[in-house]
Order: structure tokens, then sequence, then C-alpha cells
């Protein structure tokens, strides 16, 4: 399923209508270049989960963690270089232990991560601040939220 | 003598104080996985303050620091391992590094049965190790072993022998285990690394000398890998 969005805040508002389904637990992977909007999305999956910080990027401290309704901890794997630096972050734990965990560059370790998770790739558009963002589904629980999922997104990113 | 002994391996965190008559203290916190994330970090070290204060003794008596080096839980064991190295270097005094499925083990020792404890390595994956008893304690009969819950199930039924099985890892998959014949699950008392065990075998081992310094004190980490991580990295 794809969606489309024309600003950065648009964005934010259907990251933020995703985090309606979130639950402890959860992995979300983002896939997209540099510039594509991983942390925009980012900021809007905090602000849906509570989250009263301001929330930015940790590609120098690899990890944020934030309280909110479920706590969310914030990755980005760009600077890991081996898989033995995954499992140095203690990222099994992470994904594990009663949070969600959303990760940047999410293409890099996809094949290292639990079945159950979310990909969200976001691609430019046609338009300067167009973005396409397509939702893949992976694992039973992903499948049965898929209706929820998309409802949510239209009913939050509508007018 | 007095031994401050560290234990992380594991969701729980717990902190001993003994001396050669036996413990004086102890403090476990958390352990249930409806606790929320652990917080290893945040508890260890007012939990150990809180010992000592309560104990009414200073901790610039501790004449040695026994940890829990795992395997277990990564982010556990590095607060444990870390705090515990800190704090040897600060009080001067030697460490005694001991392995968390020997802690599990070792009050399991009246059992007449291979004993096998398991701690939950993430990932669908067990830390574990195979153990019989021996006068006067539990010996290893196997290497510290990483696999799945099938794995194990796998090489009991191999080995068609009674066995026990303790350890957090136990529990997560106590379903699986639960129909394997021949083989005994303890229960939630013997989740994590026993306490009372990482007291009486560090004093053992201080009273034979076999210590060493912070530099000698490393995690135990089974799971390793040297692949890299697939990239490619388009410059925008």
């Amino acid at each position: 399923m794809t969606f489309h969005t024309d600003s950065p805040a648009d964005t934010q508002s259907l990251a933020a209508a995703l985090a309606g389904v979130l639950e402890p637990g959860d992995l979300v992977l983002l896939m997209g270049e540099l510039g594509a909007g991983k942390t925009a999305f980012v900021q809007g999956l905090a602000r849906g989960l509570g989250v009263d910080e301001p929330v930015t990027s940790p590609t120098f401290t690899i990890v944020h963690e934030y309280e909110g309704r479920v706590r969310l901890a914030h990755v980005d794997v760009y600077r890991l270089e081996r898989v033995q630096d995954l499992y140095d972050l203690g990222f099994d734990e992470l994904v594990d232990d009663g949070r969600v965990t959303v990760v940047e560059w999410g293409d890099r370790i996809e094949h290292l991560v639990p079945t159950e998770h979310l990909v969200v790739r976001i691609e430019p558009g046609a338009a300067d601040n167009e973005r396409v963002l397509e939702l893949t589904y992976h694992g039973a629980r992903w499948h049965e939220r898929r209706e929820l999922v998309e409802k949510l997104i239209d009913d939050g990113t509508r007018g | 003598m007095l031994l401050l002994g560290i234990e992380t391996a594991t969701r729980r965190v717990g902190v001993v104080v003994a001396s050669e008559d036996g413990m004086l203290g102890r403090v476990e916190l958390g352990g249930h996985a409806d606790d929320g994330p652990p917080r290893h970090a945040e508890r260890l070290v007012p939990a150990i303050q809180y010992c000592f204060e309560q104990l009414g003794v200073p901790l610039d008596h501790v004449s040695a620091i026994a940890v829990d080096v795992g395997p277990g839980m990564f982010t556990g064991l590095r607060v444990g391992v870390t705090t515990a190295k800190v704090l040897a270097q600060a009080l001067r005094v030697p460490m005694i590094p001991v392995p968390s499925l020997d802690l599990l083990a070792y009050p399991l020792r009246h059992a007449r049965t291979l004993i096998v404890p398991a701690i939950d390595a993430r990932r669908n994956e067990l830390y574990y190790a195979l153990y019989r008893a021996v006068p006067g304690g539990v010996q290893r009969a196997s290497d510290y072993e990483m696999g799945s819950p099938e794995d194990l199930i796998a090489e009991l039924e191999a080995r068609g022998e009674e066995t026990l099985l303790c350890g957090d890892g136990v529990l997560r998959f106590a379903k699986l285990f639960g129909d394997v014949e021949r083989v005994d699950l303890a229960g939630p008392a013997h989740a994590a690394p026993s306490l009372a065990a990482l007291a009486e075998l560090a004093i053992a081992r201080y009273e034979r000398e076999e210590f060493c310094g912070p530099d000698g004190v490393l995690p135990l980490y089974l799971r390793k890998s040297d692949a890299e991580l697939g990239f490619d990295r388009k410059e925008g």
C-alpha cells in the first residue's frame, strides 16, 4: 500500500496516525535515501506516541530513547559496519523489551531482525516536497493489523 | 573477609553481601517480564548503596568483588560487569568472575539428574550448558552453547536421560520443554542466577586465591559475527 504526502508536516501526520496501532515490541524499519524524510517520519511517530521531547537524529549516538504512551527507541544504523556492531548495541534486547523500535537505514539490517516487522519505504515523488510512502507488512501480527493501519492513516491524513 | 557480589545476567538486578560465615544481605529487583524494560543502569548502584547502608558497613570494608560475567542479557552484563570493575579499581580489591549458568546449576546440585540451565538469548535462542552433580557442587559437562529451544530439545531427546531444566530461557519456552519426556522444569525460583551461589562459590575461590584484577574480567559473549553489514551507500 502506498501513500502520498506533500510536505514534511504531512509525512509527520501520517506517521502520527500510524502510531495509533503501535504496541510494545513492534519494530519499524525505515528505508529511503538521505533527505527522504526518515527523521520527519520518526518525529511524527513520536508525537503520535505521546512523546513531549524534541526528536533529533541519532546518527552519531546510534540510539535515542523517549518516554511516551509506549517507550520509543529511535535507532540509526547508518554508521554501523559489522553485524557484531548490532549485537554490541544490544539490539535484540531493545526490540524484545517492551518498547517500539524504529530504525533508520533499516534495509541494512532487515536480514537480521525478527520476522514480525513493518517496512516503510520513503521515496521522492514528482513534485519537490512530495513523498511516496510504501508500507510492507511482515509477519502475522502486522498482516492482522493491515486494515486498521490503512484506515487510521486515511482518517489521520484526510484534509 | 567481606564480599560484594553483582549479578545482572538476566532481567533481574541482584546484589549480595557476604562473609565467610554466610550471606549478610541481598537485594533482588525486577526480573518479571511484566516489569517493563529492564533498568539495570538505574537500579544497580542504588541497590548496592541500600545494602551497605542497611547493614551499617562502609563500602571500603569490602575485600573482593564477585560478578556474574554471563552468558546472558547483553545490556545487563554491560552494566553489571562495568560497575563491578569500577568498584574493584576504586577500592583496590581483587575480582572473582563467575559464569551465569554455573550460578543457575549450583543450587540444584542435590538433583541426581542431568542439570541444564538455559538463559534467554533473545531472537528465539538460548544460552545453555549441561551439568552433573559432584560431591560439594556441580561440574560442567559441555561447552557454553547457544542454540534454539529445538536444538536443546534434540540434544535432550538424544540423551534420553532424566533432566532438570532451569533458568528464564526455560520459563520462556516452558510449553515446548514441558512436552519432552523425562524432563522436569524448575520453577520461577530458579529463573535467575542464584545470589547465594555467587556468594558461596566466590568466597571459596577467594580463599583459594583464585581471583584476578579488573583487567582480567570480561563478559562471556557467545554471539559473535565478523560479517559486514550490507550497504549500498548511495550518496545523495
